[in-house]
């Protein structure tokens, strides 16, 4: 990702995480083949979303949240890590799902992406997620 | 009703000021500034249904599922039929693996608000879960020799199992590898119906990572094949090694005609031959 630049947690003002969480959806969604890209909290409310306006966009974010926790819980009962990435490859295309501090991110793709170049893209966007909310204390 | 007094004019005055404000800091991802704005809002007001409401988000998007509960909890005994609270017990329910109960807040939420897509799109996802027969033991005769199903030099485990969860074998020997066939059906089957959601069609394949391996998943709606990797394993050869298991296991399980692979470097006829990791 060419987009956001990385800034340290401290540059951040009230307003403009708002603003850089956006940014980072726009710069998933601008990828080669990419149809749609959306952040949502575990508790399925989504944060900031693009996605074509074919997809109703909060039950698409119910279920991707839902799915996110399952893999979570999943690897906690088995003892094992949890996920940082997964991918889900159908007919007529591939999501893409990553684990950040702030939510889960989605990226919905034509079958042609470029599988490597989506997964640097989300390890980016998650790696600025991280560095602008390194601050932010657990709930 | 007057909060707290201004201080350089940025923090809230009122109630509903609070709660418009904490809900500006969830979407930006802020959670901790906003469950202080929502703890705030419940000493001064404790009786606040949005308020406990945005607790009970607030509790889930941290993981805190007991505590989740009992915020969705209080504001069903203040409104039975608060859908949104209905849908929340129902998120906590279906991680906790009770589909049933998962089902019954759902029909419930439904039932007074039909238009409720999250409601409606989670009922889907539960109904396929629940259409699936429940997972049965594997059967000694229809178990496939996994002993001549050869893992790849790095791999570190393989799973046969079927779409409900029930398990075929796997190698190694593992004591939790019927658990990890259950989760990895249910996982695949909230996968399924997001991928439909996305208008994407039906699920073939998967890969999940996490910071030890990459667990690659092939899936054809009746029978999973689901191989762990180590997690720096590149996409294209692992998607390879999973292709010649899953024609090797159709073979053992009488499911295809022709010879079992051989060797780890075989190719099956369906082997993507593009280089540029491309997966579906």
């Amino acid at each position: 990702m060419s987009g956001p630049r990385l800034k340290l947690a401290l540059e951040y003002d009230s307003t403009s995480r708002g603003r850089h969480v956006r940014d980072i959806v726009s710069e998933l969604k601008r990828q080669h083949w990419v149809r749609g890209a959306l952040i949502v909290a575990a508790d399925g409310f989504v944060i900031a979303a693009e996605l074509p306006g074919t997809i109703e966009v909060d039950s698409m974010a119910a279920l991707a949240a839902t799915l996110g926790r399952e893999l979570e819980t999943s690897a906690q009962r088995l003892g094992r890590p949890s996920f940082c990435t997964a991918l889900f490859s159908a007919d007529d295309g591939t999501m893409f799902l990553a684990a950040s501090r702030i939510g889960y991110l989605v990226v919905l793709a034509e079958q042609q992406v470029n599988v490597q170049a989506i997964r640097g893209a989300l390890a980016e966007a998650v790696g600025l997620i991280d560095a602008a909310w390194a601050g932010e204390a657990a709930g | 009703m007057r909060l707290w007094a201004s201080r350089g004019g940025r923090e809230p005055q009122t109630v509903p000021e609070a709660l418009r404000r904490a809900e500006q800091r969830r979407r930006e991802g802020r959670d901790a500034e906003a469950a202080a704005l929502v703890a705030r809002v419940l000493e001064l007001d404790p009786d606040n249904l949005h308020a406990h409401l945005l607790a009970a988000y607030l509790h889930v998007a941290r993981r805190a599922t007991a505590p989740a509960r009992q915020e969705f909890r209080w504001v069903l005994g203040h409104d039975a039929n608060h859908a949104r609270a209905l849908l929340g017990l129902a998120g906590i329910a279906l991680e906790e693996g009770d589909a049933h109960e998962c089902r019954d807040l759902l029909r419930r939420a439904l039932r007074f608000y039909p238009e409720f897509p999250e409601a409606t799109a989670l009922l889907e996802a539960v109904r396929t879960r629940e259409a699936a027969p429940p997972p049965a033991a594997a059967n000694a005769t229809a178990a496939p020799r996994v002993d001549r199903l050869r893992l790849p030099g790095t791999g570190r485990a393989l799973i046969i199992g079927r779409a409900d969860g029930g398990l075929i074998a796997s190698q190694p020997v593992a004591d939790d590898a019927k658990d990890v066939s259950e989760a990895l059906a249910r996982t695949l089957q909230l996968a399924a119906a997001t991928l439909g959601r996305a208008g994407l069609g039906p699920l073939h394949r998967a890969i999940v990572e996490d910071d030890h391996d990459a667990v690659f998943t092939r899936t054809d709606g009746d029978l999973v094949v689901s191989l762990a990797l180590p997690r720096a394993t590149d996409p294209t050869q692992g998607l390879l090694d999973l292709n010649r298991l899953w024609s090797a296991t159709l073979h053992e399980l009488g499911l295809a005609a022709g010879p079992p692979a051989a060797a780890p470097s075989s190719t099956p006829a369906d082997t993507p031959v593009d280089r540029t990791r491309r997966v579906s």
